[in-house]
């Protein structure tokens, strides 16, 4: 019963060869990435964003939740404090995601880890780093993250996403509502395979439980996307708790 | 065509974005992690996957808490492309019967 399994890596592995990898292990996550991107862009288009500003907000932004957030708080012309505020919140789960790639990229130079970072969404950081933590055992933190294997699915992602919303926008009246044939499934699909991937047992995971449960009260008396970062910060806040140095 | 206000916007959000990237890697880059520490970051990034998918548990409709159910169950027993079809398929499939 293989939960995600990234191909592993073999010894005669090449940049280009850990490139082709990522590509190949990015390619089932468009199955939700190129229906969001259509709705996303079709949404823009009923905002009057024009052909050319569809692709500069999916490309300089590249952060598909924020970038539903700011649509919906979209005005005309737009309140730019708001829109920084919503954008802030919603994406405060990266500096989570970043803080736990330092130990895998510390050592690689700010020119390659500052572009590489740009890129960095849910779902490339979570395949990049289910995979380095299975090379961690085989190479240390030096080699555990494989930096080619990551742009191989960086390109995939991003091409997909700025291709798609603009395609969105350009058929957008055409669609309808594309979540009866049920694209918006992939989305957890996706998550659990990596949880299931990260699973180490269940007293590692408690957390993980801690984090749920919160999020749950938090989604059910709480307004907007909150649930996400309280959940997260309570999650992690337990980890100090539970796990000790005796453990450690 | 591209509206000026919009650009600006556009710009304002994507920078913000980009901070969020790059600041937990910049405050924690130059700090030396004891082995808990690693252990504590190792746990984060699950904290944040089940907060983002909690709500798909808590949904009102039947169809959609049999779905994420045998989601669940397909995650535990398969790889990426067959969780999502089945997924994606078991949704559609109960969302045209439980009306």
């Amino acid at each position: 019963m293989p939960p995600f399994q990234p191909r592993i890596t073999p010894s005669d592995a090449t940049p280009l060869s850990e490139f082709q990898r990522g590509v190949k292990d990015c390619i089932p996550l468009l199955l939700g990435v190129i229906p969001l991107a259509l709705v996303l862009g079709a949404t823009a288009a009923q905002k009057d964003f024009s052909l050319l500003e569809v692709p500069l907000l999916t490309g300089l932004n590249f952060a598909g939740g924020s970038e539903f957030a700011v649509l919906e708080a979209w005005t005309d012309p737009p309140h730019l404090l708001t829109l920084i505020f919503i954008t802030f919140l919603i994406n405060s789960r990266y500096i989570l995601l970043g803080a736990s790639l330092v130990p895998y990229l510390r050592h690689l130079p700010n020119r390659k880890i500052f572009p590489a970072l740009f890129f960095m969404v849910d779902e490339s950081w979570a395949l990049s780093l289910t995979d380095a933590q299975r090379r961690l055992a085989q190479f240390g933190y030096r080699y555990a993250f494989s930096l080619p294997y990551y742009a191989g699915l960086c390109i995939v992602l991003y091409l997909a996403w700025v291709g798609f919303t603009t395609l969105g926008a350009l058929l957008g009246p055409v669609l309808g509502d594309i979540n009866r044939f049920g694209f918006d499934m992939a989305f957890p699909a996706i998550m659990l395979v990596l949880l299931k991937g990260m699973w180490k047992g269940f007293t590692e995971a408690r957390p993980w439980l801690i984090s749920f449960i919160c999020a749950a009260l938090a989604y059910s008396y709480l307004p907007g996307n909150w649930y996400v970062l309280i959940g997260a910060l309570a999650g992690i806040a337990s980890a100090f708790w539970l796990i000790q140095e005796d453990e450690a | 065509m591209i509206q000026m206000s919009t650009f600006i916007a556009i710009l304002l959000v994507a920078l913000t974005t980009y901070c969020t990237r790059i600041l937990g890697y910049v405050l924690l880059k130059n700090k030396t992690l004891s082995k808990r520490q690693r252990k504590i970051l190792e746990v984060i990034p699950g904290c944040v996957l089940i907060s983002m998918i909690t709500p798909y548990f808590l949904r009102d409709d039947p169809a959609d808490l049999i779905a994420i159910m045998s989601t669940l169950f397909a995650a535990s027993r398969f790889g990426m492309l067959p969780t999502i079809l089945i997924s994606m398929a078991s949704a559609a499939i109960l969302r045209t019967l439980l009306v």
